[in-house]
């Protein structure tokens, strides 16, 4: 399975996984998050277990498993890390802990390396008999609601290392804390190419019209993500140019204000024919693909981010974006060269319009963008790098190692 | 300063070098290898450049050689050579100071500290001419950071020239960074590992003089790239040309 990336990853990470596969192999890798279906963490887990398994590892998956209290408290937890106001009651802290160490009775944290995938089973490190324990936030926790952050950092501290997405996620932790962006799948029914019919399928299915340049955003119906504030970019360019706009998004199972953010948007979208939102189920990867391969520009215009995947998704289809420049879209958008940067409802507008207007700059900063994802952003250069973290911190002080 | 003047700084590490990997021996085909790096953040950030002139005094040597010497292993489109003068001219705005600290060259200092004392007098001159400089936006603060490097071979052997090209044409941009840029620090004296093999092993001590003169600052990787690709080349059509009676 890994021999598919030959030609599409670049060749110097195949190299370096396979050399880091030769020295674990048979050892065990242990990832636990809270959801398997729907967000960026649970997508890229999915795909990356059986490459770590063909590379002799012995990897597994597990989740922690709460009810509406629980997911109401993390996602509590999510927004005010990510700089919301929230509050977090004692018995709610209390419930969170509880619910991990009964979720713990129905797993094996027995592994050599154990990655815990953001703050909903960070509590599980007071189970640790052995292993090496790795916290990986995914989130934007660049400015934390102080005392949510403090009550969080009582588990953080015990792991023996943390990994952010960006450098100015980082904490400061008395851990070692390493910088991994996350990653898409190439090959995967999300990003794979598909051949027209395939996109002019998707197209019917949703009744959209194909005879118009069309603005794209998917993302979850999230107040982060600002999709009220796509609609009013929208509406600016509309009045220039002819266009539709498509919003689509997936639920998350540990997500319960998604219901509400999309009923707000309907209201604010309403008796505009032209503008589609689309709730898709879990699995409508190919529909994604198919909407992104049709979309003229597209849009992630968040106002807080973890990463942004769905930029790189959109750049690896060779396709003009534009986004919020917040958490790690300015990673992946160097403005002016793979993309654009904007702070406004305004600057979406105008750089829309101009990517519109000028077809050769789009296609120029399109095909600089796929090359940025090829050599930065692809699920063989994350496992690589998670790797990399797990065999230096069994080789720690050693800056340099020689494989 | 003069070439014969530059030396081997030491890797902060203490390893003095990359270890024996990547070495070039005389009659020796050429194994190419590559480094990979991770970054590990320090936990230290500066907001102005009072802040970063604090924290240059007291980070690790291995931050210090991050944002200098591994500046290009990490495909910046080139535009400054070092972090520091990046940070200065991107987020400060203070122009000046970035170009006087993208001046500085890193391989003309023996010691890490040597390097870590040329960044302070610049900062400082600076700061005495223009003591106000402006508070960065929340996010765009200068994040210290170190690297964890990996070396591993590629799995590429070239026996003569001729196979040596086709495989600086197709092999990975990490793989060019070890040999040229990495291997400064390594070898010393201003060379590095391609330039040593054509000397070494194929008696072209024009071409290696020739590689010598690339001007690392001047060229991402993929135009050192096509730089050698062009000076090897040339050096082919001519061996080519040559009448044997």
């Amino acid at each position: 399975m890994i021999e598919r990336y030959s030609g599409i990853a670049p060749m110097n990470d195949l190299i370096l996984l396979q050399r880091l596969g030769e020295i674990l192999k048979g050892r065990s890798f242990l990832h636990i998050n809270s959801t398997r279906k729907g967000g960026g963490v649970a997508e890229i887990l999915q795909r990356m277990l059986p490459l770590l398994e063909q590379l002799g590892i012995e990897a597994r998956w597990d989740i922690i498993e709460g009810d509406a209290r629980f997911y109401d408290t993390t996602k509590k937890m999510h927004n005010s890390l990510q700089g919301n106001f929230e509050e977090i009651t004692d018995k709610e802290w209390k419930h969170h802990h509880e619910v991990n160490m009964e979720s713990a009775k129905k797993l094996n944290l027995d592994a050599d390396a154990v990655l815990i995938h953001d703050p909903q089973p960070a509590p599980l490190i007071e189970l640790k008999k052995r292993g090496t324990w790795i916290w990986r936030c995914h989130i934007d926790v660049s400015n934390p609601q102080k005392d949510i952050f403090d009550n969080l950092s009582k588990y953080c501290k015990k792991y023996d290392a943390g990994i952010f997405s960006v450098s100015k996620f980082t904490r400061s932790l008395p851990i070692d804390e390493f910088v991994i962006p996350p990653s898409i799948d190439p090959i995967s029914d999300k990003n794979r190419e598909l051949t027209n019919e395939e996109i002019h399928e998707t197209m019917d299915k949703f009744k959209i019209p194909e005879d118009r340049p069309m603005m794209l955003q998917v993302s979850r119906f999230d107040r982060f993500k600002d999709p009220i504030g796509v609609i009013e970019t929208y509406r600016i360019v509309k009045k220039y140019n002819d266009c539709i706009l498509v919003l689509a998004g997936s639920p998350a199972t540990d997500d319960p204000e998604g219901e509400a953010v999309l009923n707000e948007v309907r209201e604010y979208a309403a008796g505009d024919p032209d503008i589609y939102l689309l709730m898709l189920p879990p699995f409508s990867d190919v529909d994604i693909n198919a909407l992104q391969r049709a979309a003229t520009v597209i849009l992630q215009k968040s106002l807080k981010e973890g990463f942004g995947l769905t930029v790189s998704e959109a750049m690896w289809k060779s396709k003009p974006i534009i986004g919020g420049a917040v958490g790690g879209i300015p990673l992946q958008i160097i403005h002016g060269l793979t993309g654009f940067l904007v702070h406004s409802v305004e600057g979406a507008a105008f750089r829309t319009r101009q990517l519109f207007n000028n077809p050769e700059m789009a296609q120029r900063m399109s095909a600089q963008g796929k090359e940025h994802v090829r050599n930065n952003f692809l699920i063989t250069r994350q496992m690589r790098d998670y790797l990399m973290v797990w065999h230096s911190m069994e080789n720690r002080g050693q800056n340099v190692l020689t494989l | 300063m003069e070439d014969s003047e530059r030396t081997n700084p030491e890797r902060p590490d203490g390893s003095g070098g990359l270890g024996s990997a990547g070495k070039c021996l005389p009659g020796k085909p050429f194994a190419f290898n590559q480094c990979t790096s991770i970054i590990r953040s320090t936990g230290k950030k500066a907001r102005n450049l009072k802040e970063l002139r604090n924290l240059v005094t007291v980070v690790t040597t291995e931050s210090i050689f991050h944002h200098t010497y591994q500046y290009f292993l990490k495909g910046h489109m080139l535009e400054y050579t070092n972090d520091f003068a990046h940070w200065a001219g991107a987020n400060l705005e203070e122009s000046a100071l970035a170009e006087q600290l993208a001046n500085i060259d890193p391989y003309a200092f023996n010691e890490i500290e040597e390097l870590r004392t040329e960044i302070l007098r610049v900062l400082d001159n600076y700061l005495a001419m223009c003591p106000e400089t402006r508070k960065v936006f929340v996010g765009d603060e200068f994040y210290f950071s170190e690297a964890v490097t990996m070396i591993c071979p590629v799995g590429v052997v070239a026996r003569n020239i001729a196979e040596f090209l086709m495989a600086l044409k197709y092999i990975d941009s990490g793989a060019i960074y070890y040999h040229f840029y990495e291997a400064r620090t390594r070898l010393g004296g201003n060379t590095d590992d391609f330039s040593k093999w054509f000397e070494d092993v194929h008696n072209k001590s024009e071409l290696a003089e020739q590689i010598r003169s690339i001007d690392p600052f001047m060229h991402n990787i993929e135009g050192i790239r096509d730089n050698l690709t062009t000076l090897i080349e040339d050096e082919l059509r001519r061996d080519m040309e040559v009448v044997r009676l």
